[in-house]
């Protein structure tokens, strides 16, 4: 009865992107504020994936397939990005890479 | 017996995502993040979306969750150089409350839909079908999508060269 219940999946898709909202605004580590972003896709995805059952349309299904590619994408870049500033700074503090947004003060 | 599996992976969904905000080193935060990963590819399979459920264990927990656990071994992060976080206790407890009503709001627009229907065909979720409506009906955004890999691909490799200056 449960697994059959829309709602159900929605519960957990929310409790899991409000988890990953929680892990972006409060944290400092660069590491663990990527990885919320990857948690918040995969609620998204989850509620797409329950959506398509319920409208049995391919469309849920297919969006989540472009999110996951998308979403490979976004962490070759971060990952990349992480790798140069972390050569630079020596730190992993989201407060350190000010620089990207603003003039460094020596 | 599915009310069981959906509770026990949700469960489990739900512990590593929480798991994954608290711990402190970035080490233990992905691995605990493949846990909710894992557990999400199980809820996928329960809603017969058997191909996601390859994909999200290939793509996902095989390779983005893998390559992410090899650069934070590869940069050999110690104890000095992660962000000292006090207060995250504190944030992490007030940031709660703030998102309670937010929650609150979505479920109650949830709250009256319907039950889930079977799907009709024998198939859905499979391979075949969804591939052949991947390739008709969404085929641009699947050629923008292998635009922007290569897009990134390419950014990646500008970023990581060493600087010449």
């Amino acid at each position: 009865m449960i697994v059959s219940s829309l709602f159900s999946y929605v519960l957990v898709a929310m409790l899991l992107f409000s988890i990953g909202l929680l892990g972006v605004i409060a944290r400092k580590n660069i590491f663990v504020i990527y990885m919320s972003i990857e948690l918040m896709f995969n609620a998204i995805n989850l509620l797409f994936v329950a959506l398509a059952q319920y409208r049995h349309s391919y469309d849920g299904q297919i969006f989540a397939v472009l999110i996951i590619a998308t979403a490979a994408a976004e962490a070759a870049v971060f990952l990349a990005l992480i790798v140069v500033l972390f050569r630079r700074k020596q730190s992993l503090d989201a407060d350190a890479f000010r620089a990207l947004s603003q003039k460094e003060a020596a | 017996m599915n009310d069981f599996l959906f509770i026990f992976l949700s469960f489990f969904a739900l512990l590593g995502a929480f798991g994954m905000i608290v711990l402190h080193q970035p080490v233990h935060s992905a691995l605990s993040l493949i846990v909710t990963l894992l557990a999400l590819a199980g809820l996928f399979a329960l809603l017969n979306a058997s191909f996601l459920f390859a994909v999200q264990i290939i793509v996902y927990a095989g390779a983005i969750l893998t390559l992410f656990i090899f650069i934070i071994m590869f940069l050999n992060v110690k104890e000095s150089n992660l962000p000292k976080e006090p207060n995250k206790t504190l944030y992490l407890f007030l940031g709660g409350i703030v998102l309670i009503p937010l929650n609150l709001l979505v479920l109650r627009a949830f709250y009256a839909m319907p039950l889930l229907r079977e799907p009709l065909a024998e198939d859905f979720g499979e391979i075949k079908p969804l591939g052949a409506e991947l390739f008709t009906k969404w085929l641009l955004p699947f050629e923008l999508i292998s635009l922007l890999l290569l897009v990134a691909l390419i950014g990646a490799v500008v970023f990581a060269r060493k600087d010449e200056v």
